[in-house]
């Protein structure tokens, strides 16, 4: 007998993954019974254009969560990325997505692979090391490029157009709404991450890193190419993230999304990743990006004011970690492990 | 006569000037079984760094299958077909049993994608040759340790190993499961597969090795077939001397028969480590507490010093009725314990000598402010480092400098400090080299001589007859044996021991013991 | 000579950060001469490093028990908040309640808000078991949230006009917040120097398994530091709420970010157990040195975020060297990494 969920994942669902949709399911009761309107296609395509940057930050923040280390730098990397694309398409003068989009995730890349670079020799906490990047790419950053925003009416036109691209729109007395082209992007991201992760040698090296570094680089893995490939990866979907997200808001602001990395590194906390490593699922993590998105935009469908998305967000977040952590106290109680903290 | 699988000439190798392997030879050949033996630090570990490529040599040469090996060079020594099981085993416990086993193979295969069935089968076939069974989808983290040596060793023969050392391989497992092992290593052997087997339980390289191998201080000793070396000559070869610690013998000091034992412990119990364990210990008493690893001895210790609540039972101090939640608990009621793990339980590494040993001590050290007194901390120090005889008498220095058997004193030192009525030593002497071996064994004594109770843990016959006046021997957490003090000064005793710990099962008589064997 | 080595690895931090002070006002002398050594900048770089201050101490306690507080700032804003609501007139009337009973009463609230979030962090690391670096990410969030909640994210004007006097009120041309964080710092201290707790302090960040095993109530100790912590975190909350004359959600983020460099910068080990309370201030005043420098230079805010991570950066880098060429000193003495196997070799070597 499998279970349905089996079938389609090939392995059990974690209980995180268990209590997230539970929470999933019986907020979004909550706010229908209040609002009606909630529940409808609307509400998921706003989800959808609203949470695509989170999103496809989150995959690559779990990916390096799952590598046993914390990147806190990944925010201004893709700000960054983003907005040296953009001077520099409009140094070489083409408007055009097929440009940025490659330099932008370019930039990223590189980003990361300084972080990986920094993480490896410098042998500290990757907290702290990416604490230091993040403040030097964006200092770099304003001082090189300067720190002017671009609204809607001055941002790149392919941008701002890339931005309201829909794939699918649906016709409603109030207007029109369309499921924007962030969904193929981030499901794409997604698929690509996943099957990497458990697919390839290298996401599982990852897992192996994660778990245990000393036993992997015993039976032969290659630690610093395996950190390469992980803040690589990050920084390629951060540079992805950022010019998606510019794109989202229809505003080019160069010092965007300072503090987020905290709430972005919560999500995917949120959805069962462990800081020790080598533990985190992709649909956890989706799981955890949701209840972000949802507490974010539809707590004033409850008549409450945005205010309380934090507090929410945060008790949430402390519930899990209680949860996840209580649990492993009690076995190391059992198992008589000794752990430090 | 065939080529050798391995053949190591002349190797040396020093630290820091000092010789940790000294122009050994060695041959293994094809299908064979070798044992090394020798106490901690006498270089077979360094050998098999070496034989492995972890280490590079500083003279000398490998040879594998004829052909010399580059000095320091695992990827060459694996390609070779020589794997090595560490002791740690380096499994990861959040991936499958499956990918645990595959996961080698296909990095050395270069494979880039990763299929599950893929994984599954290779699992499968490597555990077809050992002839287990093992969930292939279970995280490695929920097997038992016994199998995830199993695990380890799947792994190895995956990448084709033709020679494979095992470092300590069964010292955490039980007895079945060290038979279930062995079996597997010698169904190996019969597959044409050497196996070179580290392990400090005389019995099993008895009942398994072909040829047995002694190291002591960096040299080897030679190459014995196992038929003709017995226990005492083995560990004669082992420390260079026939070893003699003087017994202990108690002093009574109860004899009015009214003063109630220090210790009493009544039918304790602790779901899943251990149940009905019953005993005392008076004034002077140095009880051993032995059997193999995971018999229950550590969880003991554990549950009377506050880190192990017990399920059910009694623990009575002086005759009273006590509960011991808390190691602060233990600490204000009289018990000490120098844990098993020293490193990681015991020391602060990289803190002062003084600080170390201060440890246990703040809270008599401070007013009632909470200040310490730092001239009342560095006394206190200075006599617990003289009373131990620590080598290095500076209270400044770092721990971490210190020998294994310094770093020892201090933990016993910062100990006695407390005078306990119950010192618990877990195993106090792994990894300590003889000399500081003997004069912890004379402290222990003078210590009990002086009427303080001790609870010996160790799993070392030797250093149990020769410390403890009384013993308790136990298997898979339940008491299998009580020793008395006549019956601990028969004259073969320690032969007695170790096969009432190897041999739990068998009911072990004094007088019938001397014709030894271990039949399986 | 390894007595010397040893030495050197206690106090060769602050050595350096002392040397480096005096370096950097030789040359603010030369450079910048008496306009950077007047009165009024003087004073302005007391009252500027006074709150960061005692965020960075608070940052160096959790930090010496292997920890990190990643909610100071929260907890110092939710704290300011919560005073603020007594002196802006919403709590008690300011009409009717003479002013040194709101300033007491807005003062202990804040000292309570402070104190309760720190234990409340203290809890969830010791009692639940959740990384510290977990723990009071979530906390940073929900603080931050109640507080959001509390305020509605606008900012709590202060009414109570004694009350941001103190921002500017000095003793001897010294302005009083600075000698608040003196004290603070000379406080903490003498704490980890002579007291027992500040001995447990350093021993549980080298090895909480052993001070366990040594009988100490280690979760206790956990729950008292964090809870100092954020004692701490609310005497900042009175020097930003006086400072600012208000309370507002997102004030001060950027010192989170600050106070990590500068504690890693005071020579303080951020796996625990190492580090001094006069390096921390050795570092705390080199970089306001700087920064006020920087300021006059007229560099822009980003050219110091750059400059404050380069420094970071640059400093892990040279502590990583340095470290490195520790290590090799003391391998040609002793035994490599890894052979730890032979303690006969060791032995023979330190004996």
């Amino acid at each position: 007998m499998k279970s349905p969920f089996r079938a389609v994942f090939h392995r059990r669902s974690t209980p995180v993954e268990r209590y997230l949709t539970l929470l999933i399911i019986g907020y979004a009761i909550l706010v229908t019974s209040q609002n009606p309107r909630f529940f409808s296609l609307e509400t998921v395509f706003d989800l959808v254009h609203e949470g695509a940057p989170t999103m496809i930050l989150a995959v690559g923040v779990l990916l390096v969560l799952v590598s046993g280390g914390i990147d806190v730098s990944f925010p201004v990397v893709a700000i960054t990325s983003a907005y040296m694309s953009i001077k520099l398409m409009w140094a070489f003068g083409l408007d055009t997505m097929a440009f940025m989009l490659p330099v932008s995730i370019l930039f990223g890349t590189i980003l990361g692979l300084i972080n990986a670079l920094l993480i490896h020799f410098l042998r500290l906490p990757t907290l702290i090391v990416t604490l230091g990047t993040m403040a030097v790419y964006r200092g770099l950053m304003a001082v090189l490029l300067g720190t002017s925003q671009y609204p809607v009416a001055q941002m790149p036109k392919s941008l701002a157009e890339f931005g309201l691209l829909d794939i699918v729109s649906v016709t409603r007395p109030e207007g029109v709404y369309g499921l924007s082209i962030f969904l193929p992007i981030v499901a794409a991201v997604m698929a690509l991450t996943w099957f990497l992760l458990y697919h390839t040698m290298i996401g599982r090296s990852v897992f192996a890193m994660g778990s245990d570094p000393e036993a992997a680089s015993r039976i032969g893995v290659n630690i610093l190419r395996t950190r390469l490939f992980v803040y690589g990866y990050t920084g390629a979907l951060a540079g992805l993230a950022g010019l998606i997200y510019y794109a989202a808001v229809q505003n080019v602001d160069p010092v965007a999304l300072s503090g987020f990395e905290l709430m972005v590194i919560a999500a995917v906390v949120i959805g069962g990743a462990k800081l020790t490593g080598g533990e985190g699922t992709i649909l956890g993590t989706f799981l955890g990006v949701l209840l972000f998105q949802l507490f974010q935009t539809t707590l004033v469908q409850l008549g409450l004011a945005s205010t309380w998305a934090s507090f929410f967000f945060g008790a949430v977040l402390l519930a899990s970690l209680a949860m996840i952590y209580i649990r492993q106290r009690r076995a190391d109680q059992r198992n008589l492990v000794f752990r430090v903290g | 006569m065939s080529v050798p699988i391995l053949e190591a000439r002349n190797l040396s190798i020093s630290f820091g000037g000092v010789d940790a392997l000294v122009d050994v030879d060695l041959t293994i050949n094809q299908g064979e079984i070798r044992c090394l033996v020798g106490e901690n630090g006498s270089g077979k570990s360094t050998f098999v760094k070496i034989a492995s490529g972890v280490y590079r040599q500083n003279a000398g040469t490998v040879a594998i299958d004829g052909v010399d090996m580059p000095s320091g060079d695992p990827g060459a020594a694996i390609a070779a077909g020589v794997q090595v099981v560490f002791q740690d085993l380096a499994l990861f416990g959040g991936l499958s049993v499956a990918e645990n086993i595959a996961f080698s193979y296909m990095l050395e295969n270069r494979t880039r994608q990763v299929s599950m069935t893929k994984m599954s089968e290779l699992a499968q076939q490597a555990l077809d040759m050992m002839e287990v069974r093992l969930d292939l989808e279970a995280p490695v983290s929920n097997l038992s340790m016994a199998n995830k040596q199993l695990v380890a060793i799947a792994r190895a023969l995956l990448l084709d190993a033709r020679l494979i050392f095992m470092d300590e391989p069964t010292a955490a497992l039980t007895r079945k499961e060290v038979n279930r092992l062995l079996e597997v290593v010698e169904g190996l052997k019969a597959k044409g597969i050497s196996i070179v087997f580290i392990s400090h339980k005389l019995d099993e390289v008895f009942r398994i090795a072909d040829t047995i191998t002694i190291f002591r201080d960096g040299h080897k000793v030679g190459d014995f077939e196992a038929g003709e070396l017995t226990q005492s000559d083995l560990t004669f070869h082992m420390t260079g001397r026939r070893v003699e610690y003087p017994a202990y013998q108690r002093t009574p000091r109860d004899t009015d028969g009214v003063t109630p034992p220090v210790l009493e412990v009544r039918e304790l119990a602790d779901r899943g480590h251990f149940s009905d364990v019953s005993f005392a210990i008076r004034p002077g008493d140095v009880l051993g507490l032995t059997g193999l690893l995971g018999a229950g001895r550590t969880e003991i210790a554990l549950s009377l010093f506050g880190l192990n609540a017990p399920s059910h039972g009694e623990v009575l101090l002086d005759g009273e009725p006590v509960h011991i939640r808390t190691p602060q608990d233990a600490v204000g009621r009289g018990i000490a314990l120098v844990s098993e793990n020293r490193q990681v339980e015991g020391l602060f590494m990289e803190q002062t000598i003084g600080h170390n040993i201060s440890s246990t001590r703040l809270d008599t050290l401070v007013n009632r402010l909470g200040i310490l007194n730092l001239h009342r901390e560095r006394e206190l120090a200075q006599s617990a480092v003289a009373q131990m005889g620590v080598n290095n008498r500076n209270i400044d220095t770092l721990v971490g400098r210190l020998s294994g058997g310094n770093a020892q004193k201090v933990v016993i030192g910062k100990w006695i400090l407390t005078d306990p009525k119950l010192l618990i030593l877990d195993s106090p002497t792994v990894g300590i080299d003889v000399g500081s071996k003997a004069e912890i064994y004379e402290k222990i004594q003078q210590l009990a001589d002086d009427g303080m109770s001790i609870l010996f843990i160790s799993d070392e016959p030797e250093e149990i007859a020769a410390n403890c006046n009384r013993i308790v021997v136990m298997y898979e957490g339940a008491i299998v044996n009580v020793v008395s003090e006549e019956e601990r000064n028969q004259p073969n005793f320690v032969e007695v021991l170790s096969q009432m710990i190897s041999e739990p099962t068998t009911r072990v008589e004094v007088d019938s013991a001397a014709q030894g064997g271990s039949q399986a | 000579m390894q007595a010397i080595l040893d030495r050197f690895k206690g106090h060769g931090h602050v050595s350096v950060l002392a040397g480096a002070n005096i370096v950097v006002l030789v040359l603010l002398a030369i450079g910048l001469g008496s306009s950077f050594f007047s009165m009024n900048n003087m004073q302005s770089m007391m009252t500027q490093v006074a709150e960061f201050g005692l965020l960075a101490v608070a940052m160096s306690l959790a930090m010496l028990t292997g920890g990190i507080d990643l909610s100071i700032v929260a907890t110092a804003v939710l704290a300011g908040i919560v005073g603020a609501e007594f002196l802006t007139g919403k709590v008690v009337d300011l009409a009717t309640t003479p002013a040194p009973v709101v300033m007491a009463m807005a003062v202990a609230a804040m000292l309570i808000t402070g104190l309760l979030c720190g234990l409340f962090n203290g809890l969830l690391i010791a009692k639940a078991s959740i990384p510290p670096i977990l723990a009071t990410l979530a906390t940073s969030i929900f603080y931050t949230g109640v507080g959001t909640v509390m305020t509605g994210g606008a900012s709590v004007p202060v009414k109570v006009k004694e009350f941001f006097k103190l921002g500017t009120v000095t003793v001897a041309n010294i302005p009083m917040v600075f000698l608040i964080t003196v004290i603070a710092f000379v406080v903490v201290g003498m704490m980890l120097r002579w007291t027992r707790t500040g001995r447990r302090i350093y021993l549980y960040g080298e090895n909480a398994i052993a001070l366990r095993f040594s009988g100490a109530r280690h979760e206790r100790l956990v729950i008292l530091t964090y809870a100092i912590v954020g004692l701490i975190c609310a005497l900042a909350a009175m020097i930003m709420v006086s400072r600012t004359a208000s309370a507002r959600v997102g004030y001060g983020e950027a010192y989170l970010l600050q106070a990590i460099l500068v504690v890693v910068l005071a020579g303080f080990d951020p796996f625990g157990g190492r580090g001094r309370v006069s390096g921390l201030a050795l570092s705390l005043i080199l970089l306001q040195l700087l920064s006020s420098a920087f300021t006059i230079m007229r560099f822009g805010p980003y050219m110091k975020v750059f400059i404050w991570g380069a420094m970071l950066l640059a400093v892990m880098l040279v502590t990583r060297i340095m470290a490195g060429f520790m290590e090799r000193r003391e391998r040609a003495h002793v035994a490599p990494p890894g052979s730890g196997g032979s303690p006969a070799v060791v032995e023979a070597v330190s004996a």
